[in-house]
Order: C-alpha cells, then sequence, then structure tokens
C-alpha cells in the first residue's frame, strides 16, 4: 500500500476495456509519452479491445511474428475466436509456447491461455496457468473460473486477494459484482450497487447496462431490467447478452420475445442461451420418448 | 478566537457596541471618538472634541445618543445622527473614567479620579447624585441591567455596590414640594439618596473593573493584583467566592459572558483570557505581541466581543456559530447542541437521530466544522477542529432515526475526512500531503499523494477531490492519480457543487467563482464583505447570501440583491421561490423570496423567450431597472414591452429598430426632435415613406426635397417648388429648380429676386437665348462675360426609376409576436385534442358487436389474487449446499495447485430440492418434470406443454458478460427475492409463468367469450389449462385459487367447445338445440350465462320446442338481464305457455341435475356411472376410460394420480 504518486496513464484505457466500452478504448489509445512497457500493454488492451469487438481478422493481419509475446498470445487470442474448426492447431501452439520457459510465464499468455481453456470448458486446465495469479487481469480470470465451477468458495478467496491488492480497482469491483450475483441473496443489492457505481464514475456502456439489468432480474425486479436492456440495445443493437437477458426479461414480463431470440439465434448461433434452448428441446423430446 | 474585525490606531480606552446596527464605538487615548461599522470595516465618523484621552463610551439602547467622558473632566453627550455633541456635563474634578447610560432612565453614570461616582440626568442635565465613598480614583462604574444597583472598583481595592433606588423616587414626582424640601435636607446633610450596600473587600491592590452577572446576584472584578475575582451577593450580604489566577499583569478589564458560562478578562499582559465560570479554569489565552489590553466590550445581543489594546482594537466570536451540514437529494443532515439531526424539505420535519461525541477537551471550537453524507449507506463523517484535527464516522442505522442511544464513532486524525463514494472517504494527512482512503470499517484501502500542498480537501464527484492550497485548487482523480483542473483562487472557504454536479461555486472570504466541474473559470463575483454560504437552485443560478443581503449569480456574470436580513443564515436548498437556512441556533427556516428577477433575467439569458413572454404577460416585474437592464444586455425589444412612457418607449424603439412603434409614439410625442430622430432612424433602414413623413411632419422642407431628389420623385419635387413659391422662400425654389433641372424657372426665380447678371448667365449658358437676349437689354452695359473654354452646366441627372422604400431591413419581429402566436395555437390543439379523446369514446360504443358488454368488467371481480410473496419464502436453510469439507484445501499461491472439484450448478440444486415439476422444468430436467407431471396429474400428452417447458427453462438464467472475450456467465435466477435473503443460500428457480399472468388471461377469455370470439377465448381457457400444470403458488390459499381456476377453465372449455360443434352442426337441429342446452349447464359468469340461455331459448323457440324454450327464459329471467332481453324473455315465455309442447325430442332433462361428457357431449345424469379426468377433472362416459382427456389435451382419462402439487406449502 505504498503511496502511489505516479500518474497512470492507462488508466483509462484499461477502464474502457474492462467496462466494454472497447470502441472508446480503440479511440483513446493514441497517448504520448508511453514507456515500451506501457506501449505493449496499451497495444494489447486495443488489440484485444478489436477481438471484443469481432474484428479478429484485422488483429491477425496487424500482428507480425516479430512483435512481443504478449501481442502473439492476443493474436493467438484472436486466431482461436476467429476459426471455431481449427481450435486444436491454436490450442497445440498454445501449449507449446506455455511450455517453453522463456515466456511460458508472461502473464497475458496465460491469461489468454486461461481464457482459451475455459472456451474448451477445461476449467482445471485453465486453473492451471491462471491461479498462480499476478496480474489482476489474472485474478479476475480465476474468479470468473470459480463462479464457471460453481465454487463461489475459491472465488471468494481469489477475490479477497484482489481486495488486499487493490480494493478500488475496476476488476476488483466488478469481480465483486460478478461474485455478489452468483451468490445471490442481499448480496445482489450490493451488485448492484457497484454497478450502480460505475454508471455515476464513467460513461455509461452496454456492460454497465447489462450488470444492472441482471440485478434487476435476479430481484424480480422486470420492469427495470427490461427499460436498462432498451437502453443497452440503444447502445449496441447486436449485444448478444442484451438479447439474450431481453428474452428472458420478456418471457418473465409475459411479453413475446421471440424476435430477440431470433435475433440473437441469428447473430450468435453459438450464445450460451441458443445453445440451451436447442439442447432443451432436445431433451424434451427425448423425455417425450421416455415417459410414453 | 475569530476575529471579525481589526483597526489600527492610538490606544483605544473605550469600547461600546451599537445594540442594533453594526457599529462599535472607540475612543482613543488621542482624544478622538471613532465610530466604526466593523461589517463592512469603514469608519463611518468621528468626534474629536474632546480635550485628552477620552476613557469611556456608550450608545444609548434606542436613542441615537451616546455619551463619552475623557481626561478633561467632560462629559459630553452626543447625537451620532447630528454629527455633533448636543451638551457636555459638567461636574468632575478629575479623569473621567467610564460613562454609562441606563437602560430605561434618563440617566448617566461616570466614574472618576475624583473618587467620586456621578448620576446625572440627562434630560434636565443635572447631576443628580454623587456617590462618594471610595477614597481613591474610582476605576469603573456601571448599573446592574436590571435592579436598582451600581458596581464601581477603585484604586482603594474594593468594589462597592451601591443602591440608587431612591433616586427613583426623586426623579418619579419632582413637582412635589414637600419631597423637594425633605431632598434638599438630605442632600443638605451628605446625600443619601444612594447609598453603598456592600464593599467588597479582597483584591490586593487597586480595582481596575468590576461588572454584574446579566441574571445571576454575582459580580466579577480584575485588579491590579493580577487577580480576576467573583463575589456572590444575596440581600444581606456579599462575600468572595473564588479566585482566577492567571494574568501576569494588571487586570484592565473583565466581564460574565451573555450566552455562555464563561468569564472573558483581558490584562496588560498583552492577553485575553476566558474562563470557565463554573469550574473556575482557564479555557483559554489568546496573546498578542506588543500590545497590551486596556477594555472589553459584549455586544448587547449577537455573540461578538471587542476588545482595545495599545494599538488599535479588535472585534472577535470566541466560537463559531455556522453549523456543519450536507444536504442529500431532500434532506439535510447538520450538527446541533451535540446532536446529529435530520431536516426533511418536503415534510419541514426535524429529528434528532444520533448523539455525536462531546469534546474530552475544554477548549473553546471544538463544535464540528464539517459534515460529509453519503446516501446509500447512510453514514456520517463529521470533522472538528479537536485535538488538532479530528473526524468521527456515524453509520445511521436506518430504522433507528429518533432513537438515540450513544454510537460509539470511528474516529481518527485528520483535518477534513469526505466521502469520495459510496463507501469510501478520504481523510487529509497534512503532514505528508497525501489522503488516505479508507472504507467505512475505518480502515485505510489506499493512500495517494497530493499533488500540490493541500490544507483542505471537498468532494469533487465520485472518486475526485477538491484540494485547497493557499492561493489555488484542484480537482484530482484519485484513482488516476491526475489533476484534472487547477485553478487559481483566493483562500477558498466553501465549496457548493450544483445538484447536477456540472458546476461548482468556490465561496471565498470575499468573492466567489463559479467554475464547471473541470475548474474552468466561469465567472468571478468580488463583495465589499463576507460571502457567507450559498446554494443553488434548480435552474443554475447560484443563490448566496452575505451578512445582510441574499444575493444571485446568474451564470453570465450578472449579480445582484434579492432581498436584505437582518442577521446571517446559512442556505441549505434554493427550492423554487423558497430558500431553506439554518441560522445561528441551528433551526431550520424557510424564507421566501421573489424570485421573479432572477429568473426573467436567466430566461433571457438562456433565450427563453416564452417564459420572458409568460413573465412580462403576467406583469410580474417592472421598473426602472429591469428596463435599463434589458436595454443595457440589448434587449430594447423586451423593453419595450414594459414601457408606458412614450418617450422611453420611442427611444426603446429607435434602439431596437423597430418603426412602426417609434412613429406611434412619435405621434403621440409629437415634437420636432423626435421626428428627427425617427427620420434617421428610417432613414438608416431605408424606409422612405417613413422618413418623408416624419420630414413633412417637422415641415423640414429642404431635407424634404432632398430626399424627393435622392428618390427621383420629381412630382413630388415640383410640389415642393410650388410650396417654396407659396411660401416666398426664394432659396427654396432655387433648389427646387435647382434638382428638377428646370431651367427656365431658375432663370425666373433669379430674374425675380433681382439676381439679373445671374439669370442672363444661367439663361445663356442653358442656351435660352431669347430669354438671355431680354436679360442683356435689361441689363444693358452690364452684362457679365464669360469665361473662356468652359461650359458649366448644372443640369441635375434624370433619374432611372422612381423608388420609394428600400429593401426593409428585417425588423426584429419574431420574438414577441412568435410568443403570443405560439401559445394561442397551443390552446387550438389542447381543444382538439379534447376532441379526439370523445371520439375515442364513440368508437367504443360501435364495436360492440350487438352482444351485450356493459357490465361484464363490473362482474369480474372475483380474481382477487392475493399476493402472500412477503411471507415464508423457502425455508430450506438446512441444505445448505455447496459442501465445504471435503474439498483439499490447497494454498492458491502454492506452487502444487490443485484445481477444486467442480460445484454443483444452481439448477441441480433446484431439482434436488423440489418435487414440483416447474422447478424441474425450469432446472432443464424435463425428464423428472415429466415423471412428476403424469405421477400427479395423469399427464401424458406432453407436446401441448412444450413451449411451456422451454420457456421456463430459458428464463431462469440470466447471462452475464464478465471478462472481455471469456465465455460468458449464466445465472441462476431465483424467485422470492428479498433484501434480506442470506446469500449462497439457494432459492427456488423464477418462474415465467405466475398466477397474476393467468388471471390476466381468463380476464382475457372472459372479454374474448362476450365479445363472441369463442375461438379466441377457447384458446386462451386451453392455455391457461396448459400453464397451471407449471405454476407454482406460496400459500394453501392461492392453492385452492389455481384448483378453482381449473374448474373454471375447464368449464369454460367444455362449452366453448360444444358452442363451436353446434355452429358446425349446420343440418342437425335436434344436435344442435341439445349442445345449446348443455352449454347453459357450463358453469359461466353470469354475462355468459345470459348469452347462452337466450342462445338456447332462441335456438329452441325457433325450433318450436316452445316448454324447453319457455324454461330457458324462465332462467334467463332469472338472472335480471336488461331491459331488451327480458322482454324477449317474456315475450317467449307467453307464447309457449299458449302451447307447452315440444316439436321435438331432445336428449335433455333440465329437470334432472347433470354434468356433460368432454367427448360424446351427452349428459350424464346423477347417479349413471362416469370417469374423469385426473387434472381438470372433467366427467366423461365411462367409454371413455383411457382416452386422452379432450378438455385438457394433457391427461389420460382415468388413471391414477396423486393430485396437482403446485406450492411448497403443500410439502411442507
Amino acid at each position: 500500500m505504498a503511496v502511489a504518486a505516479a500518474p497512470d496513464h492507462l488508466f483509462h484505457l484499461r477502464n474502457n476495456f474492462y467496462l466494454g466500452s472497447f470502441q472508446a478504448a480503440i479511440n483513446n489509445s493514441d497517448l504520448p509519452n508511453l514507456s515500451p512497457d506501457d506501449a505493449v500493454e496499451r497495444d494489447c488492451l486495443v488489440y484485444r479491445s478489436y477481438i471484443a469487438l469481432g474484428s479478429y481478422q484485422l488483429v491477425i493481419n496487424e500482428i507480425d511474428s516479430a512483435a512481443a509475446t504478449p501481442l502473439q498470445a492476443v493474436k493467438l487470442l484472436a486466431l482461436y475466436l476467429s476459426n471455431p474448426h481449427d481450435k486444436e492447431s491454436t490450442i497445440a501452439s498454445l501449449k507449446e509456447w506455455l511450455a517453453d520457459p522463456a515466456i511460458g510465464s508472461n502473464a497475458l499468455l496465460r491469461l489468454i491461455a486461461g481464457i482459451v481453456f475455459m472456451h474448451e470448458e477445461d476449467y482445471i486446465e485453465a486453473l492451471k496457468l491462471t491461479n498462480a495469479g499476478g496480474t489482476m487481469e489474472l485474478h479476475a480470470l480465476n474468479v470468473q473460473i470459480f463462479i464457471k465451477m460453481h465454487r463461489s468458495d475459491y472465488a471468494e478467496r481469489q477475490l479477497r486477494v484482489m481486495q488486499q491488492i487493490d480494493e478500488d480497482h475496476t476488476l476488483t469491483q466488478l469481480a465483486n459484482a460478478w461474485l455478489n450475483l452468483a451468490v445471490g441473496g442481499s448480496k445482489i443489492q450490493e451488485a448492484y450497487l457497484i454497478f450502480q457505481d460505475f454508471s455515476e464514475k464513467y460513461p455509461m456502456t452496454g456492460l454497465i447496462l447489462n450488470g444492472k439489468a441482471v440485478c434487476c432480474i435476479h430481484m424480480g425486479n422486470f420492469d427495470e431490467a427490461e427499460t436498462l436492456l432498451l437502453e443497452a440495445l440503444n447502445k449496441d443493437a447486436k449485444d448478444p447478452e442484451t438479447l439474450a437477458n431481453l428474452v428472458v426479461c420478456g418471457l418473465h414480463l409475459g411479453k413475446s420475445s421471440s424476435r430477440y431470440l431470433s435475433q440473437l439465434k441469428l447473430t450468435h448461433p453459438e450464445h450460451i442461451l441458443v445453445k440451451r434452448a436447442s439442447s432443451a428441446e432436445d431433451s424434451f423430446e427425448r423425455a417425450v420418448q421416455s415417459v410414453a | 478566537m475569530l476575529t471579525k474585525f481589526e483597526t489600527k490606531s492610538n490606544r483605544v480606552k473605550g469600547l461600546s457596541f451599537h445594540t442594533k446596527r453594526p457599529w462599535i464605538l472607540a475612543s482613543l487615548h488621542s482624544g478622538v471618538i471613532q465610530l466604526w461599522d466593523y461589517r463592512m470595516g469603514t469608519l463611518i465618523d468621528r468626534f474629536d472634541e474632546h480635550d485628552g484621552p477620552v476613557r469611556g463610551v456608550h450608545f444609548h439602547m434606542s436613542q441615537p445618543l451616546f455619551v463619552s467622558g475623557g481626561d478633561d473632566y467632560k462629559i459630553k453627550v452626543w447625537n451620532y445622527k447630528l454629527h455633533r455633541c448636543l451638551f457636555t456635563l459638567l461636574g468632575h474634578l478629575d479623569y473621567i473614567r467610564t460613562v454609562q447610560f441606563h437602560h430605561e432612565h434618563p440617566w448617566i453614570v461616570s466614574a472618576s479620579d475624583d473618587q467620586t461616582i456621578r448620576i446625572w440626568n440627562w434630560q434636565s442635565r443635572t447631576c443628580i447624585s454623587v456617590l462618594t465613598g471610595h477614597n481613591h480614583y474610582v476605576m469603573c462604574a456601571s448599573f446592574h441591567p436590571k435592579e436598582d444597583l451600581v458596581v464601581s472598583a477603585s484604586l482603594d481595592q474594593t468594589v462597592r455596590v451601591w443602591d440608587v433606588s431612591s433616586l427613583k423616587k426623586k426623579g418619579a414626582s419632582p413637582a412635589d414640594d414637600i419631597l423637594r424640601l425633605s431632598q434638599m435636607n438630605t442632600d443638605l446633610f451628605g446625600g443619601v439618596d444612594a447609598v453603598v450596600k456592600y464593599v467588597l473587600e479582597g483584591h490586593d491592590r487597586g480595582v481596575n473593573w468590576a461588572a454584574f452577572h446579566p441574571t445571576l446576584p454575582l459580580i466579577v472584578s480584575g485588579a491590579d493584583d493580577r487577580q480576576v475575582k467573583l463575589w456572590r451577593m444575596n440581600d444581606t450580604k456579599a462575600w468572595e467566592v473564588d479566585t482566577l489566577r492567571g494574568h501576569m499583569n494588571n487586570v484592565s478589564c473583565v466581564m460574565f459572558h451573555a450566552k455562555q458560562d464563561i468569564i472573558v478578562s483581558n490584562s496588560e499582559d498583552k492577553s485575553i483570557r476566558v474562563w470557565d465560570a463554573t469550574k473556575r479554569t482557564g479555557l483559554q489565552t489568546f496573546r498578542r505581541e506588543h500590545d497590551r489590553f486596556w477594555i472589553l466590550a459584549a455586544h448587547p445581543e449577537i455573540n461578538l466581543l471587542a476588545a482595545g489594546h495599545d494599538s488599535g482594537m479588535i472585534v472577535f466570536k470566541l466560537e463559531r456559530e455556522r453549523p456543519a451540514f450536507a444536504v442529500s437529494g431532500d434532506s439535510l443532515f447538520y450538527a446541533k447542541d451535540r446532536f446529529l439531526r435530520y431536516y426533511d424539505f418536503s415534510t419541514q420535519k426535524e429529528t434528532q437521530i444520533v448523539p455525536i461525541r462531546r469534546a474530552g477537551s475544554t477548549t473553546l471550537n471544538q463544535c464540528p466544522r464539517t459534515l460529509s453524507y453519503s446516501p446509500t449507506e447512510n453514514a456520517v463523517l463529521i470533522c472538528s477542529d479537536v485535538d488538532g484535527g479530528t473526524y468521527e464516522l456515524y453509520q445511521i442505522p436506518k430504522d433507528s432515526i429518533g432513537r438515540s442511544d450513544l454510537q460509539e464513532a470511528k474516529r481518527g486524525p485528520g483535518s477534513s475526512a469526505i466521502f469520495v463514494a459510496r463507501n469510501r472517504f478520504a481523510v487529509l494527512d497534512k503532514s505528508n500531503n497525501q489522503v488516505l482512503i479508507k472504507n467505512l470499517k475505518n480502515e485505510v484501502v489506499r493512500k495517494s499523494g497530493l499533488p500540490v500542498p493541500t490544507d483542505a480537501i471537498f468532494y469533487a464527484g465520485t472518486g475526485n477531490l477538491l484540494c485547497r492550497s493557499d492561493d489555488r485548487v484542484v480537482v484530482f482523480d484519485l484513482q488516476q492519480r491526475l489533476v484534472l483542473g487547477d485553478l487559481q483562487a483566493p483562500f477558498v472557504k466553501y465549496v457548493v457543487w450544483s445538484s447536477d454536479m456540472e458546476s461548482v461555486a468556490l465561496l471565498s472570504k470575499h468573492s466567489i467563482i463559479i467554475t464547471s466541474k473541470k475548474l474552468v473559470h466561469q465567472c468571478t463575483f468580488h463583495e465589499t464583505i463576507r460571502v457567507k454560504s450559498g446554494a443553488w437552485d434548480e435552474n443554475g443560478v447560484f443563490i448566496y447570501t452575505t451578512p445582510n443581503h441574499i444575493k444571485y449569480c446568474l451564470p453570465n456574470g450578472d449579480s445582484g440583491i434579492i432581498r436584505t436580513l437582518d442577521v446571517p443564515i446559512y442556505l441549505t436548498k434554493v427550492s423554487g421561490n423558497k430558500i431553506f437556512c439554518l441560522d445561528r441556533d441551528g433551526k431550520n427556516k424557510t424564507l421566501v423570496i421573489d424570485a421573479t428577477e432572477y429568473i426573467f433575467k436567466l430566461s433571457l439569458l438562456r433565450k427563453r423567450y416564452d417564459h420572458v413572454m409568460s413573465m412580462i404577460r403576467n406583469s410580474q416585474l417592472c421598473g426602472e431597472a429591469v428596463i435599463a437592464y434589458l436595454q443595457q444586455k440589448g434587449f430594447p425589444e423586451v423593453a419595450l414591452h414594459f414601457v408606458k412612457d412614450e418617450k422611453t418607449r420611442f427611444n426603446l424603439a429607435i434602439e431596437s429598430g423597430n418603426i412602426q412603434i417609434a412613429v406611434a409614439s412619435a405621434k403621440e410625442i409629437d415634437d420636432k426632435d423626435h421626428w428627427y430622430r425617427l427620420g434617421v432612424e428610417a432613414l438608416r433602414q431605408g424606409n422612405a415613406g417613413i422618413v418623408e413623413y416624419a420630414y413633412q411632419r417637422t415641415k423640414n422642407f429642404e431635407r424634404l426635397s432632398f430626399l424627393y431628389l435622392i428618390n427621383g420623385n420629381l412630382e413630388k419635387l415640383s410640389k415642393m417648388l410650388k410650396i417654396a413659391e407659396v411660401k416666398n422662400d426664394v432659396m427654396g425654389q432655387f433648389h427646387n429648380a435647382l434638382y428638377l433641372g428646370d431651367i427656365q424657372e431658375r432663370v425666373k426665380i433669379l430674374e425675380n429676386a433681382g439676381h439679373l447678371p445671374l439669370a442672363y448667365v444661367t439663361a445663356s449658358v442653358h442656351g435660352l437665348h431669347d430669354v438671355a437676349e431680354r436679360l442683356a437689354a435689361e441689363l444693358g452695359d452690364d452684362v457679365p462675360s464669360f469665361p473662356e473654354g468652359k461650359e458649366p452646366s448644372l443640369m441635375p441627372p434624370a433619374p432611372i426609376i422612381c423608388g420609394g422604400d428600400w429593401p426593409l431591413l428585417r425588423v426584429m419581429k419574431g420574438i414577441f409576436e412568435g410568443g403570443f402566436d405560439s401559445t394561442g395555437r397551443g390552446a387550438v390543439d389542447e381543444e382538439e385534442e379534447g376532441a379526439d379523446g370523445d371520439w375515442g369514446e364513440d368508437l367504443d360504443m360501435v364495436d360492440s358487436d350487438g352482444l351485450q358488454n356493459g357490465d361484464v368488467t363490473a362482474i369480474l371481480e372475483d380474481g382477487e389474487v392475493a399476493e402472500d410473496n412477503e411471507e415464508g419464502g423457502w425455508d430450506l436453510e438446512d441444505l445448505e449446499l455447496p459442501p465445504e469439507v471435503e474439498t483439499p484445501r490447497v494454498n492458491a499461491r502454492s506452487s502444487v495447485f490443485v484445481a477444486p472439484t467442480p460445484g454443483m450448478p444452481v439448477s441441480q440444486i433446484w431439482t434436488q430440492r423440489s418435487s414440483l415439476a416447474a422447478d424441474h422444468a425450469a432446472a432443464g430436467n424435463f425428464d423428472t418434470a415429466k415423471r412428476l407431471l403424469s405421477r400427479q396429474l395423469g399427464i401424458r400428452n406432453f407436446t401441448p406443454l412444450k413451449s411451456m417447458f422451454l420457456d421456463l427453462h430459458t428464463g431462469s438464467h440470466s447471462y452475464l458478460r464478465a471478462f472481455s472475450s471469456a465465455p460468458v456467465v449464466s445465472l441462476a435466477v431465483e424467485r422470492g427475492w428479498s433484501e434480506s435473503a442470506s446469500p449462497n443460500v439457494r432459492g427456488p428457480p423464477a418462474l415465467v409463468f405466475n398466477f397474476s399472468q393467468l388471471d390476466e388471461k381468463l380476464k382475457a377469455g372472459y372479454k374474448a367469450t362476450t365479445d363472441g370470439k369463442f375461438t379466441e377465448a377457447l384458446r386462451l381457457f386451453l392455455n391457461i389449462l396448459h400453464t397451471i400444470p407449471l405454476i407454482v403458488v406460496e400459500s394453501r390459499r392461492e392453492v385452492d385459487e389455481v384448483k378453482e381456476l381449473i374448474i373454471i377453465a375447464k368449464e369454460y372449455v367444455l362449452g366453448l367447445q360444444m358452442e363451436l360443434k353446434r355452429r358446425e352442426l349446420k343440418d342437425n337441429p335436434v344436435r344442435q338445440q341439445e349442445l345449446a342446452a348443455y352449454f347453459t349447464h357450463c358453469n359461466l359468469q353470469m354475462p355468459h350465462l345470459r348469452l347462452a340461455l337466450r342462445n338456447a331459448m332462441t335456438i329452441c323457440f325457433k325450433a318450436k320446442n316452445l316448454a324447453t324454450a319457455a324454461n330457458f327464459a324462465r332462467r334467463l329471467l332469472e338472472t335480471n338481464p336488461n331491459e331488451n332481453h327480458s322482454k324477449a324473455a317474456r315475450q317467449v315465455l307467453q307464447a309457449s305457455e299458449r302451447n307447452m309442447t315440444d316439436a321435438s325430442q331432445l336428449n335433455y332433462d333440465f329437470r334432472n341435475p347433470f354434468v356433460t361428457c368432454g367427448a360424446t357431449y351427452v349428459p350424464i345424469y346423477r347417479g349413471q356411472k362416469d370417469v374423469s379426468c385426473p387434472y381438470c377433472t372433467t366427467r366423461f362416459v365411462p367409454t371413455q376410460e383411457g382416452q386422452l382427456c379432450t378438455i385438457c389435451d394433457l391427461a389420460v382419462i382415468g388413471a391414477d394420480a396423486s393430485g396437482l402439487l403446485c406450492s411448497p406449502s403443500q410439502i411442507r
């Protein structure tokens, strides 16, 4: 808890990235007087923003083989996400790099690997790489993995580590909100307050609006959730989470949500809601067979 | 000590406050008496008539008088209004030390070095008593504030108390001769009218001062023995109580504080000391470097003291009186009398919340200075100067407003502390120039260095600080550690943010700076006196107070006075024309102000001309000031609307270029000057018509002619020529002729005027030879010669066009006419809308579809769904999951990492805990859900339930984008959430279907039935039947309601199916009648039953089944139908009574109770065998056993089932 004095040049960039205003992160990335390390981090954040916006090919094309390890890692992520049919080769090269003692412990590489393994639903493998921590992002990812594994007790421990490092860090707050939502009960309200704080401090983003909306859904306040989600939809009409949550909201409000659903099916056929719906349909048919 | 005012002068020996005005008199050793306004800091007057030092001075309580006494043995009474001495009282034989007016009698008491005290009547200007007894200089003498006593102090080491009650009698009846005689006697025998009551001995040296307590029988005295003594007296005696030691030199003056239990003394040791009067201990000492103190004075009403010393005087307060407060939305939190209090602006109620700590030390000025509030956490931070700066954190329990148990506050050192986020506050650590960010547990979360040497911090939006250093302020972002804004500003004392946090007002001692949130300067206001407080109104006007005014600041830098104040107040909130404030006693007050002026100016500034217009129309304001303002701000056209005075109107119209109004005003005024100015303006605008008119009105022919020339208006020009001719104006004639280019006329004029040579020249030059010759003849020898080679010609060019007005400038018109127009239009719009509404209603009536729908809504009132959601919920806490025991505990940081086993998904928990089909479906466990349904309700056909199952499943999770590019987190949504639900205890899933939705559907079904939309109605009722298996309700009562709903829906489905069937059967009248008859036996709502009965009656009547029709008619009449229907029913009844027979045989015996088979639609009379559907309970003829129920389309007829399970309360 040393007295920090130097201004943090990348603060806004990081914040924008974490809070989901990717375009703003990209637009405001032209920062003067960055140290080489900061510049690499800046580039990583910018490329990761492009990835988040779905511009995989741009990232793949722009990062050449001479770029620094973190950037290479980002490129791998873009490769992985852009080509769902050839994941194996990406994972193979990822594993190869991780095995290399020179670069294997690079935080961003581990982070990307963690994300990739999460997509593969190989949480154990992901945790092997990320559990050691080292950056706030890795800790936050750990929290998310534990939430995915329904181990909120572990997630809470990770969060406490984060809080000890910097309680007011955007990622700490976000991770806190995720965990609060995952454990439910009275914590939902705290999660809501966290998103509320964000909305007061920073420009509204789809992520913040969605976060608030999810809190409202969990509090049974579907009308407010719908209002928030429609606002989020105004910001990004194709945001899969907004659409998915709108579907859920619509169902609870007894309104027709089929348009949002078909929109989601069209733009994000891989979304978890779509997958759940189709697998539910299958299991319904199966169950009909078994009961009959 | 808070110094309010200081002067530099010769030694100050006497001081006196004015009762009402902010004035103080100071008498100097130099012989001058100064009158100061201590609020404005100005010297008002000086009175210089005494010869030598003036030691005593005193204001009269109510008259414009003061009295002074000096070393010239003179007592002078002055009138400060007349700026002169009224008279001088002579009698003392040595220096006069003090003088004082009596508070009600016309008396003055004076103390002198001649060892006497004299009492004077200043009305009769005589000495009425000489008090002798002291045997050294009398240093001071003063009246008791209430009783007939005088206290005096003398260098003879005594303090004496004198009884002067006998003087009153003396003054009361001066005309009484006998009394006067006896008085003369007593006077003769040494004056016994004022007698010594007590002699207080105890000081070892000469006593310099003695004073009464304002209410208690106490006296305080100070002497050259450096001691302050406290004395008490009763009716018979007086005695010494205690001695206050501490002064290092002669005590000059001492007094009781009127409002607090303290004694204030000053001394030649250059200090002022404050003593606790009860504990008799020193509280505080204020020292001056070089100046010995000589005199003290207290303000008779407000909390001010003054002290005179060797080189001037000071006016000061011992303690600040500004209450610490914080405004949050509609509530005000403030500290008063050791309590944190709460005030609600809307209800204007105040409540005591929690007691705050009593300052442990005994020094003064330990009251809370600032207060910061976090609304979400309901926490308050209070800062005070205790121990060099301390903050205290109080968390107010939500339910305990008004409960007043002493809460142990969390505290810490720091001169300022403020909330910077919901649950974070910043504490200034001045010595290291850093702030500590703490959480509500008072733990340091972070530390951050500050960019400038900071001595106070203020709030500046979430996560930001406004840091004040000596001459500047900066806004500092704590997270980025960046300076967001920086501004040079004189020592900022208070910071007031606008409610939208976009603007901030920085209040310094004598100025206000308004800036944006990033400290971009907008405007500065300077005051000559102190700025006390301020608040933003809703429109962005900053309202502030000085000690004597409430003023406003507009964003453009204009300011003005709203009203005057008698006492200083501290603004807390401005809302419309209401001003909320705290006064010095910490009382909430509401002032109503006239906001018109600044709202008007603001509207002008913001170009909200509609507001301006409405304010003008309601004539809420007028007056020279507003007109001047409008003119000055460039809105003469607006000012026009205020003014009645024609001259002003004219001026404004000219200024705004409004010619029409100017003409109208000019006509009214009708003087040359105004017409001239109108002409000038009209010319400027190119409005030739008006110019012409103006010139005509002023008979300004030269200009007129020239105007016509310029315009090429030859016709009028020739008229001008004629006019000039008529008027015999030769010059005018000539000009006009010249303008017209009419040579002959010119020659004629010249000739007539006797200028023959000129006429000749003109004629000959322009080739009028005959005329020239004639003139040459007349001239004879004097024919002028022509210069060689020149042919002057004075012919004006011929006008190309003859034009009137130029294209006129666009006159500023729009605003005002526009303003009126738009409001006019608005009114029309509203009327049209009203008409629309009526139309809508008309349409409603048209749409009634031949069926009566009047009273349906009224009947559908049984759907009161009581929602008992609050009670209980799920009490399943004993099943707490996930299990933590088996998991190996691994240090996350250790090198060998063993990942935890995945926990149990929430959906799995749901299925484990619930035996409700809906919960299983929501969890996606369709298999078990179906098993449950078939066991409970005998359901076998699940196809109709498919969409419900899928919706339940889809609606059970929400989706949270967590880490960018990482997979989305899906979160299980639980039902029955409440604020107090404990985390990590899983509730049952939130379901997309609920009972109230079904209720809506039921109503819609009823409506569709009434409207005759049977297919639609059938769909709705079927939907209800299909949804109920997946409904979950809380209470037992609701379970019963659900079961009732099944019956209702079932009856309607059966009825509607039969009715639809009937409509299909065109060629089987018997079956049609039967079905219509069975329909009337379904359990329907009254209006529907009525319709069914009417239907059946009509069909049977038409088919000549009169007996049956009569039965329906009778039943219809029993339902109290409306006029039309009952008439029809009566007619049917009449018709059939004549012939009680049925034309065809129906399978319908209305006397025998029956139910209708749901599949075959035949009556099953009581006693006949039947089977029923395990779910919807519809009955069927036995042959239908094993078939799928035709009503609900779900269950198997006659199957075994345990019954509907739709509430956890059924399981408990």
